[in-house]
């Protein structure tokens, strides 16, 4: 009989908890009825750390638990301009995917990426992120076409070996970093001849020469009325690389050539992923690079994080200004409504729309602890979002997984919170083929001693104006 | 039988036989149409519009070519894609016949040669140039460096010097496909009769005499073919500059075809001049093969 009590007590307490289950269940679900089939991009590939597959998975589950009827896709598509736009006409893009700053505007202008204006409003973050991103992803018809992942500065990668090697240490052991373009010169030179390895790694291939040029350019003044490309007072665009400011920068750039000698030997055919190599290896001291790409000479090349630090863009005779881009997403041009609302759910469930709640932040401290485990540097990010509470949340989080020595960061933080750097984006108009334009006269430059710095400007300003008046002056 | 009824019935048996090899030949037919000519009169469509990606927004005639020939890069992409073909017909054109000579006249272990000089032609393309990447990087860990460094010369720059970088890349071509044209004229040679080689050997004939004399002339036919194939080839080469050099230093490893990307793929998205482009190339190509041609003719006339 006292058995057969027992039996009866086990089976009703396993049918009171049978019976709390649905309601459980019942609390997640968050919209049982909306049924249809997302296509997800840059879904990690099958030989991506364990860690990272994990976390998708887990993203994977959850969306499954609020969203039952809503079909995940996984794709491994990584964002290239020449792959997308075959796949966008086709019909066949991912319903999301993420490409960097410079191509939405090309991307929205040329018809090629989905509105999600109604989505984000649903969602209730059309309001929360920064003005300046609106403007990024914002078509001239005032739609929504994407919204930011994260957002980046350009600084300065520092190898603090080579330069503890070349005794460019201070007394409290950190690194002596160059604080104007002229230092990085001098630093480089020093470096060169103490460790015999390149003081500066510089990609002067493809559109990167380009890319960090512009950058270079603003600090030396080419920028407001000396910037490289402005409108005039009809709405005319006009290539300026010529201007006094502009010239001098390129002088720069092939002095450190062919007076400092700091560069390294194959900067024509190096990119963005072998100048983290060289950095990451130790065969280069420095490297224009930015917050969000800190694991690549790090965890990616083997360089450990307390030999690594990122501090602020040289200032040059003109001012202190660096780039601040990022990624974002953005959507098929034929995605419905209802796929608009599963994406914003599935960005939400990723922690990248300002919401928190338990399992949005579960989810962030999941992502900085495989960082931190993969050997990565742990650090404050650079929100797109201007919501208080969500990025002291964040912040939070990344104190707890903080991996570093936050002085060989401090400077570089602290220059944007405090304005001791002006932060500018890209180039307004066709600023790959701006790029590719002057990688060309920096490859001169490097390759050449006695090359003619203004002869070589005029050609490429030119040729990039001539694309200007074919692609939006005579449209 | 009238001769009409006759002649019905032949045309009809014709038809009958004709409509058999049409029937096996219309798969080939329908898929030369959709694959290859569909997308070769598209693309010349394309160069005489203004295009927004791929689609048509406005007729503008040969402005697309005006403006694409026009421009420095093509004038320099054009100069270094005859250089690349100048090159490679230095380097590369005598190269795999003598390469068929030595492995002809090998006694011993012939097919483990044929297989050694054929294994380039079976890696990837792009292994290939990375390989090669490896050989000829400036820095003081590049092979090629570390070798010269063993005689006491210190690290030179290769791929950046713009004198060099064709030649170079012509090189590591080269080195990939000469094997495979070997094998073409082993072939060819295997064709040619012992007895004659037998008969000038006893004349007293030297190896060369017998090269000249004997060989040549038995493979020149074919010699002219590849010739023009490998002009053809050459003409179209993109991906190894690509890889290696991304056209640099300065564009002086710029082809056309890689021209052609930048137009479509480089971040301008100009499918229209990349158009124009890749008509100016076909042209070019269509003249060269057509020269071919007429000679080739000529010269079976002759014979």
């Amino acid at each position: 009989m006292n058995r057969f009590v027992k039996l009866v007590s086990l089976l009703l307490a396993a049918a009171l908890l049978l019976s709390a289950l649905p309601c459980t269940l019942a609390e997640e679900v968050i919209d049982a009825d909306l049924n249809c089939t997302i296509t997800l991009g840059n879904w990690p590939a099958d030989t991506a750390p364990q860690a990272e597959k994990d976390l998708f998975l887990g993203y994977q589950a959850t969306m499954a638990k609020q969203y039952p009827n809503v079909t995940l896709v996984p794709d491994y598509y990584s964002y290239t301009l020449s792959s997308y736009v075959p796949m966008a006409k086709g019909g066949t893009a991912p319903s999301i995917f993420q490409p960097p700053f410079t191509d939405p505007q090309l991307l929205i202008s040329q018809h090629l990426v989905g509105d999600v204006t109604e989505a984000l409003q649903n969602a209730g973050v059309l309001d929360k992120f920064s003005p300046s991103y609106v403007e990024m992803l914002a078509g001239d018809d005032g739609r929504i076409y994407g919204l930011p992942r994260d957002g980046y500065v350009l600084g300065l990668h520092i190898n603090i070996d080579l330069f503890r090697e070349a005794g460019l240490m201070t007394e409290e052991g950190l690194p002596m970093y160059p604080t104007t373009l002229q230092e990085l010169a001098e630093y480089g030179q020093i470096i060169r001849e103490k460790t015999g390895k390149a003081g500066l790694v510089f990609p002067a291939s493809e559109t990167y020469g380009g890319w960090l040029f512009t950058n270079i350019a603003w600090n030396f003044g080419c920028v407001g009325e000396s910037a490289l490309e402005y409108q005039d007072e009809d709405g005319r665009w006009v290539c300026n690389f010529t201007s006094p400011e502009c010239i001098a920068a390129m002088e720069y750039m092939r002095d450190l050539r062919w007076k400092y000698d700091i560069l390294n030997a194959d900067a024509t055919t190096s990119d963005w992923a072998s100048s983290h190599t060289s950095l990451g290896t130790g065969e280069a001291a420095m490297n224009f690079g930015a917050d969000d790409c800190v694991d690549q000479p790090t965890a990616n090349k083997g360089l450990p994080v307390d030999s690594f630090a990122l501090v602020p863009f040289p200032a040059g005779p003109a001012g202190r200004y660096a780039l601040a881009g990022g990624t974002c997403y953005m959507f098929a041009p034929n995605i419905t409504a209802d796929q608009g609302t599963a994406l914003m759910a599935y960005l939400k469930v990723l922690g990248k729309l300002p919401f928190l709640d338990d399992a949005i932040v579960a989810g962030m401290r999941a992502d900085y602890a495989a960082k931190r485990d993969r050997g990565a540097p742990v650090l404050p990010a650079i929100s797109a979002w201007n919501d208080e509470d969500y990025n002291a949340a964040k912040q939070a989080v990344i104190d707890e997984f903080c991996n570093v020595d936050m002085r060989l960061y401090n400077d570089f933080f602290d220059s944007i919170s405090e304005g001791t750097i002006t932060l500018k984006s890209e180039e307004p108009v066709f600023a790959q083929q701006l790029y590719r334009e002057l990688t060309s006269v920096v490859q001169r430059m490097i390759t050449r001693e006695g090359a003619d710095v203004e002869k070589a400007l005029r050609k490429a300003e030119e040729s990039f104006q001539e694309y200007l008046d074919d692609e939006i002056n005579d449209y | 039988m009238s001769q009409t009824k006759v002649m019905r019935k032949l045309s009809g048996a014709r038809f009958a036989e004709n409509s058999k090899a049409w029937l096996i030949m219309l798969p080939s037919l329908i898929l030369m149409l959709f694959f290859v000519w569909e997308p070769l009169f598209e693309s010349v469509r394309m160069s005489l519009y203004k295009t927004r990606n791929v689609e048509l927004v406005r007729y503008i005639g040969f402005d697309n070519y005006i403006s694409v020939m026009g421009k420095d890069d093509f004038i320099q992409a054009l100069l270094n894609t005859f250089s690349y073909t100048f090159w490679s017909l230095i380097i590369g054109f005598l190269l795999p016949v003598v390469l068929a000579m030595i492995i002809g006249e090998t006694r011993r272990s012939k097919g483990i040669f044929r297989t050694i000089a054929y294994l380039p032609n079976m890696l990837p393309g792009l292994a290939v140039i990375i390989l090669w990447s490896s050989f000829f990087s400036a820095e003081k860990s590049g092979v090629l460096n570390i070798l010269l460094s063993t005689i006491g010369v210190s690290p030179q720059t290769y791929l950046t010097r713009a004198e060099w970088v064709i030649p170079i890349i012509i090189i590591i071509a080269t080195w990939k496909g000469a094997g495979a044209t070997a094998l073409i004229y082993m072939a060819s040679m295997a064709g040619v009769s012992p007895e004659l080689y037998e008969a000038a050997a006893i004349d007293g004939a030297t190896v060369l005499q017998r090269v000249w004399h004997i060989l040549l002339p038995s493979i020149r036919k074919l010699m002219g073919t590849l010739l023009i194939l490998q002009i053809i080839s050459v003409f179209q080469i993109m991906y190894e500059p690509m890889v290696l050099t991304k056209g640099g230093p300065d564009n002086a490893s710029l082809s056309l075809m890689q021209l052609m990307w930048q137009y479509a793929f480089g971040g301008s998205m100009n499918y229209g001049k990349a158009s124009a482009v890749a008509v100016i190339v076909t042209g070019i190509l269509l003249v060269m093969t057509l020269i071919h041609s007429y000679f080739d003719r000529k010269e079976s006339s002759w014979d």
